[in-house]
Order: C-alpha cells, then structure tokens, then sequence
C-alpha cells in the first residue's frame, strides 16, 4: 500500500516503444544483443577451438575455412573474436554491475544518511575520483600483477565514486520532494522510503551512465591487455587480439582489422543504446520526445 | 649596380637553393648535420664496465672509453686490431705486453690515460662479483712498466684471454683518479671519458647523444654526432625506419619475409647467423621443479619446431646448446626429444599432475610468441602455464639475488643472451659462481664446472669440442634448460651507410663508416 503516488513512475511507461522508435537506440539494441548472443552462444558458434595452434597455418587471409582468417600462432581469428566477446562484455558487465551496485548503495547511504557519513563518503568519492584512471590502473596491477580479477578490480574501483555521487545527488534532491516529505510525515520507515520511493527514481539514470561506461571499460579492458597489463594470453581479448596483431602488421593487417571491427561496433552499440536510454528515462528528453 | 628584392622573391631563391642543396648526394649526411642515428631496444642503467648490463650500458663505452684491442665487425670473422693499444704482443704464453697510445687523454683534467689504469680497469673487476669477472679470470696482475707500457700476468696459459677480455664490457678503460674520486664506481654519469665521442644528452627511456670528442686523437669517427632512439617494440622501429627516424635498426624476424619483398627505398638488410642464444631456463630451486622428474616432463613436452615455425618463421634450426654452430664446437643433437606420453608418465611418477608455473618471457612479440607456444606445448602434458610479460628493467631482477629473494623460487623464464667469439664466453652463465647472477637455472655441478676449467686452458681442438659436449649434455640432463635456437640477426639500415656489428649482435658506432 501507498500512501502517496509517486510522480515520476509513469514516465517509465513506454521505454521499451519509445526506444524502438528511435534509430540510434535502435541500431545500438540491436548491436548489443548481438553481442550479447555471441557472447553467450561462443561454445555453440565458434567453429574452432580459439587457443588451438597451428603454426603451420599462420597469417591465412580470410577464407571458407577460416572466415576472418588466422593469427601469428594459426589459430582461428574468427573463433577468438566470438570468445574474446564473451570476455569483454563477461569483464565489463561483471565490473561496472559490481560498481554500480557498490555506488548504489554507498550513495544512497550518503543522501539519506545522517550528515557525517555523507561528508566522510563524499571524501571517499572524491579521492579516488581525483586518481587519473590509467595511472591508478598501472599502479593496482604493478601492485597485484595482471589478470582478469585485478582488471575487474580496477574497474570497479574507478568506476564505483562516480556512480555513487550520481546517486547521492539524487537521492538528495528527492529526498526533499513533497511526497517524501508526505510520506515521512505520515511515519513512513527510512527502509520503505528509501526502496518504495527513492530506489526507484535514482535507478534510471544509474542505468543510462553503466550503460555509457560499458564502451569506456571494453576499450580500458582491450587497452590493458593491449600493454600486457590485462588479460592474460592466451585468452582471446580483444586487445590481446589487436597486440598479437600489432607486432605482424604488416605480414598480415587482416589480423588487426578483425580485431579493430568489433571493438568498434561495440562501443558504438553501447554508446547508441545508452544514448537512447538517455533520450528515454530523461524526463527532459522524454518531455522533448514525447509531446 | 642596382640589387633588391621582395619577400615572395626571396623566398623563391631560397627555396630554389635549399632544393638543389638536398639534392647534391655529398650533401645528404649534410642535411643531418652528419649525425648517425642508430636505435636501440632499451635504455642504458650503468655505464660503468664494473656494472654494466646490456645493450646500451656496452655501446656507450664503446664510444666514450677505449679498450686495448678492438673487434672488428661478426660478419668478417671478428677480426681484432689494437685500439687504445699501439702496440700489444705476447711475450710468452702467461705474459701480455702493451703499450698506450701517446695522446689518449681523460676529460676533466685527469690527465692521460696510463698503464695504471689499465691495471685498476682490470684488477676491480678480476675476483669481484661484477658479472664481467669471469674476463679476467686468468688475470694474475697487471704489471705497470710506465705511464704508457704494461704486461699482463695470467695465472696460467688462456689463448682466448685477448678476444674475451679486452674489446668490451669490463676491458673498458676508466679513470683511476676520476673513478675514486666518484667514490669508486659510477652508474649514469662517466666521471671522466677518454674516446672518440664525449656522452652529451640523455632523454630518458628517449634518447640519448654522444659529440665528437675534439680531443680525440686517434683516427676520427665517420659521424659529428651519434643519437640512439630507445625504441622497444620491433614493429614501431621498422615503421619509424621507414619513416627517416634512424639510419639502422634491428628488425624482428618474422619481418625477414615481408622486407625481402619490398624493401624500403634506399635501405639495405643485414641478415646473418647471430650469436644471441635463446633457451627456456628451469629454476631447479623453485619448489614445484625440485623434482627432477618434473624438470624432464617439461623437457619431453616442449615442441622446438613449432616454436620455430611459429616464432621464428623456420629461419633458423634448433639450437644443441649455447655453443654456437658457427663455432665449430656445437653437440650434433640434443639429447632429449618430444615426447608428450613420457612427459605424461613422468608427472605422474612425480605426482605432479595438476602442475601450475609461471613463465616469465619479456613483453616483445617474440617472446611472447614462443611463450604462448610453449604454453601450448606444454597443456598437452597437463601443465598449466601462467605466462607473466615483464618489461625489461624488472625482467633482469628476476634472478638477481641482490634484488631480493625471488629469485630462488622464480620457475620458468624465456631467456637469451648476446653471445661471444669463444664457447667460454657463452658458457660461463652457467657456472656455480653465476647463480643468482645469470645462472638463473639454480645449475650447480661440479663436473661442469671442472671442464669449464680445463677448457680454458686445454688447446686441442677436439679436446675442447669434446669437453663442451659434454658441457651441454651435463646442462640437458639436469633438467635445468631447454634450448631453443640462436636468433638470426636482422637490421635494416640505409644502404649508404656500412654498420659494423660486434660478436655480440650490437652495433659498434665508432666504427660506422659512410658508404
């Protein structure tokens, strides 16, 4: 039971319609189920296996057997990009979702909280925002050696301050509102407002900036393994991809182009999608594209 | 008679004149202010002969000290002639007599470069724990007759002492005075230099400039200046060649097919059997490889051919041992072959099956590639590998026993090193003395180490070919190595310049000439 309507509910209606009718959302839907579907499906679809060598069949160009050709070790490109799919979006979903959690939480916990935990979270945030990204990143891995679980690590370690001052902003401007203020007035408990009220407002725009920084993280994933730093060979990242491929560029430039391709459409589908989101859950846009 | 101008005017003469300049061939090396730029793997850390490491810590003092002999280029045969030496002969098999050239003068007002010198360069570094004792192993004293003449005491006869000993690493030549006066040893600041190019600039990890010494009196060097561009990555050196950034660079091997294709314009390609030497090093002190059964399994996994094919594009055979074909005392085989059931078997007599190592391997592509391979190879046996890239100052800690504990447990790592003339020079890593050092292996046999002895002093030939066999089979057997090959050696460098490499693959710049 309510006892106050919550007014910005029912601009959530229609997301699904209203992103479909916007082609750039549309177009990067479709992009990110794509890889959404490769990345589950890799075991099924992937017509080899991607760490089997074959040297002796190194560098082929693409052709019936090996649709996107071979690498410096023969092994199939096209299977190593189906799984290295698995891999970027498996680090970048796990990564920013365990931080957007965590940023949840803590900055909910901040504007609602009493004013001493907010002021000793925001000083949290704030230090570790005013760590530069790759610097912080080098410094972790130097520290714990590379591997997925420290990339996964340094993600959401860089990523978890800005979600949670998003949160807090938000939770601090709607805790102010009328109808919270209705609802504490008529003795509503901090957990019912916080979950019924609170929670359901500030999730929105939580959404849209994960859903912008998952391109961001693929690209940091793609780059750390790129300078060895990320993911360990032989898994088949993407940017372990581009590395191998960097070192025979000109024996065999197919090899980085395969890997450049979907690191590209990628972080295009997810930058669409979360643009469309945007356009969708901002009530400002949704004022825009709604009349 | 009347002259003027105007600014379009001027400027059409101008560039009318710097054109027809750079098109005077003579004029070519003009343009670069007659500067040899040259690029290089990695950055200098020592330049002091005590404590030098590689590449570039050897080249510098190539050109900012002198040696008493000097090699010429690996391609020729390694022919020595004297340097700092005007004279140099020996009086019988134990005794080496030299004299200085007149004129050789310290910077920084030390004075001449004298025989007492010679003999504090040589004595500091016999019997200490500089990587580079093993030199002058054989070195008794050295006897100072004048300022300009001395004789070299050897314990006891060792022919090879004048090409081991005195063209590079710790035969350079320092400065008595100047070097106690740094406190008695120096890293990155020479504290008096005597050759043919003064150290002048140092980007670090960019670049670093040596000048003509103008007081220099031995024959003068081809080039004003020389510039060495700190460049890593293999692929970005031949695409900054191409670009004019250097006049030569090493190039990787896998670039050997497309360069021969096309080469770029006005560029020439060295390619010749190098003396680098490339093998896997087994740590028998790590606690997973104390077994020697374990050792062995890893041994019979290991598939050379595929890490040639794959690494090497099949340009080179499998290496016996760290003796080099070239040098006429290679083993004909190695004693250990593929074998993935042995392999197999051994683990599990060794109850090792569920075996995980690490493999250190620098971050080149190379590297890389053979460790991946091996990676491979070896999961065929069920040994998991966990390939760790390390970047080039922390990949020399590794098994650097002042750099802390690590490394005695450290197990696997890709390893190769620059080669010398004589079979010792390659052998001597592997010595007792050397653990923790560059025997990274943990190899401790006696028997070797009884045969290094004798073949220092031993001068029949089959004699010594027979003791290195033996050598490298004692190595195989332990378990400790597997070896992979000697690297050929590629370069390119502009086809009007005339490189000369030494017995180590790295460049002597103060003996580049213009074509």
């Amino acid at each position: 039971m309510s006892f106050v309507v919550d007014p910005a509910l029912p601009a959530r209606r229609g997301i699904g319609r209203a992103l479909l009718a916007d082609p750039m959302g549309l177009a990067g839907l479709v992009i990110v189920v794509t890889f959404v579907a490769m990345a589950l499906l890799a075991p099924w679809i992937a017509p080899y296996d991607p760490i089997a060598l074959d040297v002796k069949a190194k560098f082929l160009t693409p052709s019936a057997a090996h649709w996107a050709g071979t690498d410096h070790l023969g092994r199939d490109l096209l299977s190593r990009i189906i799984w290295g799919a698995r891999l970027a979006l498996g680090i970048a979903i796990t990564s920013v979702g365990i931080a957007g959690v965590i940023g949840l939480v803590l900055g909910l916990v901040a504007g609602y909280g009493p004013r001493w935990l907010d002021s000793g979270l925001v000083l949290v945030f704030d230090s570790l925002s005013s760590l530069p990204m790759i610097f912080f990143a080098l410094a972790v891995i130097t520290v714990l050696g590379p591997g997925t679980l420290t990339l996964i690590l340094v993600i959401v370690l860089v990523s978890f301050p800005a979600y949670a001052r998003l949160i807090r902003t938000q939770t601090l401007t709607l805790a102010g509102a009328d109808y919270i203020l209705a609802e504490r007035a008529m003795g509503a408990r901090p957990g019912r407002i916080i979950f019924r009220h609170l929670l359901p407002n500030v999730v929105g725009p939580l959404v849209i900036l994960i859903c912008m920084d998952i391109p961001v993280v693929i690209m940091l994933e793609a780059g750390l393994s790129y300078l060895n730093l990320g993911v360990k060979p032989p898994s088949p990242s993407w940017g372990n991809i581009l590395a191998e491929g960097y070192t025979s560029l000109r024996q065999a430039p197919h090899v980085v182009i395969v890997a450049g391709v979907p690191l590209v459409l990628a972080t295009l589908g997810f930058t669409f999608l979360g643009e469309g989101l945007r356009d969708v859950l901002d009530p400002r846009g949704a004022g825009r594209r709604w009349a | 008679m009347h002259w003027s101008t105007d600014r379009r005017g001027f400027l059409k003469t101008a560039g009318a004149s710097l054109a027809a300049a750079a098109a005077l061939p003579r004029f070519a090396w003009a343009a670069e202010g007659t500067t040899l730029r040259l690029r290089v793997m990695s950055d200098f850390q020592v330049l002091d002969p005590f404590g030098i490491i590689g590449e570039l810590d050897d080249i510098i003092p190539r050109c900012t000290n002198v040696t008493l002999v000097r090699l010429g280029d690996m391609r020729e045969g390694n022919q020595w002639r004297p340097w700092a030496a005007e004279k140099i002969e020996w009086l019988d098999d134990t005794r080496l007599a030299f004299t200085l050239r007149d004129g050789l003068k310290w910077t920084g007002d030390f004075g001449p470069v004298t025989a007492a010198d010679v003999k504090f360069s040589f004595e500091r570094i016999a019997g200490s724990d500089s990587a580079w004792a093993y030199q002058f192993e054989k070195l008794k004293e050295v006897e100072v007759i004048d300022d300009r003449n001395g004789v070299i005491h050897l314990t006891e006869p060792f022919a090879p002492f004048l090409i081991i000993a005195l063209p590079y690493y710790g035969g350079h030549i320092v400065s008595q005075k100047a070097v106690e006066a740094a406190g008695g040893s120096y890293t990155t600041e020479i504290p008096a230099q005597c050759g043919p190019y003064l150290f002048d600039t140092w980007e670090q990890n960019q670049k670093v400039t040596l000048k003509a010494n103008p007081d220099w009196t031995g024959e003068k060097p081809a080039f004003e200046r020389v510039e060495f561009y700190i460049v890593t990555d293999d692929q970005a050196a031949q695409l900054a060649y191409e670009a004019d950034a250097y006049d030569f660079t090493r190039v990787a091997v896998g670039a050997a097919a497309q360069l021969k294709g096309a080469m770029p314009d006005g560029a020439a390609l060295i390619e010749a059997p190098g003396t680098r030497y490339a093998w896997l090093t087994i740590n028998m002190n790590a606690e997973p490889l104390k077994d020697i059964r374990v050792r062995q399994a890893i041994q019979h996994a290991y598939d050379g051919q595929a890490v040639l094919d794959g690494a090497y594009d099949g340009l080179v055979a499998r290496s016996t041992g760290v003796v080099p074909p070239t040098s006429g005392y290679a083993r004909a085989q190695n004693l250990i072959a593929r074998d993935v059931e042995k392999a197999k078997a051994l683990l599990a007599e060794a109850g090792s099956e569920a075996l995980e190592l690490n493999l250190y391997a620098l971050t080149d592509g190379t590297s890389q590639t053979i460790a991946q391979i091996i990676q491979a190879n070896l999961a065929e046996a069920g040994i998991t590998i966990n390939i760790q890239p390390v970047e080039d100052a922390a990949y020399w800690a590794l098994g650097d026993k002042t750099a802390g504990e690590s490394y005695k447990s450290v197990e696997l790592v890709l390893m190769n090193f620059a080669g010398g003339i004589d079979p010792t020079e390659n052998l001597v890593w592997f010595r007792p003395d050397q653990i923790g050092i560059y025997n990274w292996s943990f190899f401790d046999n006696a028997e070797f180490e009884g045969l290094y002895q004798a073949s220092t002093t031993e001068q029949d030939t089959e004699k010594r070919r027979a003791m290195f066999n033996k050598m490298e089979d004692l190595m195989e057997q332990s378990g400790g190595f597997i070896f992979i090959c000697f690297e050929p050696y590629l370069a390119l460098h502009d086809a009007d310049l005339v490189p000369v490499i030494l017995a180590d693959g790295h460049p002597d710049p103060v003996a580049f000439r213009k074509a």
